[in-house]
């Protein structure tokens, strides 16, 4: 159980040497659940920023720290969670014990989390507040299969829940790289508006400049209401900037707790 | 919540006289608080102060000319600032964004805690796209250590590493100064808390895999 004087979080996120805003996410919500006062120590390490997997190796040496929840702020499980994550972290499995007392708990990934098709849901409320759902067509942005991870799984799967709620008038996949293409939003809905929210953990180059090129609107532009070819488009944040993502990082170290309650124990 | 141990261990160091980081100085004020500037900022009195330590990632984004920095230990710090912090706590949580996860891996090593990776056994390491950049030839990597990591234009850290198990140098062009955790970096001579570096970065395996995919597209 998570404790406020032995407990720590590291939240592990991808990180970029090319997009400053890559990792801005990520240390927001550090920030926010290091107010928050729930763990002795909160830390960030990044795959392609500093500090990396490898200097978390040498966080939380307080003897008072028993366990570390790893939560990578990733929106789906892949590559980086399976392979990158487990390996520069040296885990050996769901939990690694270190220095005789310690435990790293390995976490689920954010996007993994059943919350999150409630904040897709908020997002596209957030961006379009005047829409209503009936007369709106919801489209969420994967990046397709460029990686090689299950970020457009997880998209099909939200999709499919927020579908399943029969809430807006169409609910769609749609993808930078793979059809259905996010260029082609226009032939893919018949609503009036038409609100687009990106499946990504941070505001990068896809969402500032990719997405609004395809979409027809200015790169770079603010998001928010365009209007084009006589319909209402709203285009949101990424999903991974909204500020209860801090939430769902907590919420996934609780959830080791109570899904794995064997290695607790051993711990 | 209790003061954790790399709190205490950077206040022995505050205590033992070491006030400057990289390039940052850190001045003592009155109630336990901490100013933080730039180095070469002493004596400015036209600095735009900021009190919340999470000011320093924004400090640290972004260099003189607006160039994002995806090395934050590189010698190009923004200028002009000055961070007024309330406490030991902040100290330690603006350092780690100034310079992420430097101190940690100070502590670590002012405990005997250190342990380095020679950069063969990190390039060694790599999956998918950067697993070819273990092939770097041994000449290759000496050139490419000794102009990416130089302390006068490439980074500030002092490289604990080795190039391979052997204990080979990471590169004969650089100075023995870089190796000495008790040398300034910065070149401007004074005692500091050291930026220790004891594996190879990200940044460098990218460059090692440039270089491999450079020397192979040249080889055909």
């Amino acid at each position: 159980m998570i404790s406020r004087s032995c407990s720590a979080l590291l939240i592990v996120g991808h990180g970029s040497t090319v997009n400053p805003d890559s990792s801005a996410p990520t240390l927001a919500h550090a920030a926010e659940i290091r107010r928050r006062g729930i763990f002795a120590d909160v830390a960030c390490c990044f795959w392609k920023e500093e500090p990396s997997l490898r200097d978390a190796l040498f966080f939380f040496r307080d003897p008072g720290i028993r366990e570390v929840y790893v939560v990578p702020n990733f929106i789906s499980e892949g590559y980086f969670t399976r392979t990158v994550i487990p390996r520069e972290l040296e885990l050996t499995g769901a939990g690694t014990t270190r220095h005789g007392v310690q435990v790293w708990k390995y976490c689920d990934p954010v996007g993994n989390h059943e919350s999150m098709t409630e904040r897709l849901l908020q997002r596209a409320r957030e961006v379009a507040p005047g829409a209503a759902e009936a007369e709106t067509s919801l489209l969420i942005v994967g990046h397709g299969t460029e990686l090689n991870d299950n970020s457009a799984v997880a998209a099909k799967e939200q999709v499919e829940k927020i579908r399943a709620l029969d809430r807006y008038a169409a609910v769609l996949n749609v993808y930078m790289e793979e059809p259905p293409l996010v260029s082609d939003w226009l032939k893919l809905t018949g609503t009036k508006n038409v609100v687009v929210v990106p499946f990504f953990i941070s505001d990068g180059l896809h969402s500032y400049e990719d997405i609004p090129a395809l979409l027809g609107i200015e790169s770079g532009s603010d998001r928010g209401r365009h209007e084009l070819h006589g319909r209402s488009l709203f285009y949101s944040t990424a999903i991974g900037t909204d500020p209860k993502f801090a939430d769902v990082i907590i919420e996934q170290a609780k959830a080791f707790d109570s899904r794995k309650p064997v290695l607790q124990s051993a711990s | 919540m209790s003061s954790l141990a790399q709190e205490v261990a950077l206040g022995k160091s505050l205590a033992a006289g070491l006030w400057c980081i990289g390039q940052i100085a850190i001045e003592p004020q009155e109630n336990g608080r901490f100013a933080l500037n730039h180095r070469e900022d002493a004596g400015r009195n036209d600095l735009i102060a900021h009190t919340q330590p999470e000011k320093a990632a924004e400090i640290a984004r972004f260099d003189d000319a607006g160039k994002y920095r995806p090395l934050k230990t590189a010698p190009n710090l923004r200028r002009g600032w000055r961070l007024v912090l309330e406490s030991v706590a902040e100290l330690r949580v603006a350092l780690d964004l100034f310079y992420p996860g430097r101190l940690d891996v100070f502590v670590a090593w002012e405990n005997n805690a250190l342990s380095a990776t020679p950069l063969r056994e990190t390039l060694a390491r790599q999956t998918g796209m950067y697993r070819v950049a273990a092939k770097i030839g041994e000449e290759e990597a000496n050139t490419l250590v000794g102009n990416f990591c130089a302390s006068d234009g490439g980074c500030l850290r002092t490289i604990m590493w080795r190039r391979d198990e052997n204990g080979t140098t990471p590169s004969t062009l650089l100075p023995a100064e870089k190796f000495d955790p008790r040398y300034d970096q910065t070149g401007l001579g004074e005692t500091v808390i050291p930026l220790l570096c004891q594996e190879a970065c990200n940044l460098l395996v990218a460059e090692a895999r440039k270089s491999v995919q450079g020397q192979d597209r040249r080889g055909q």
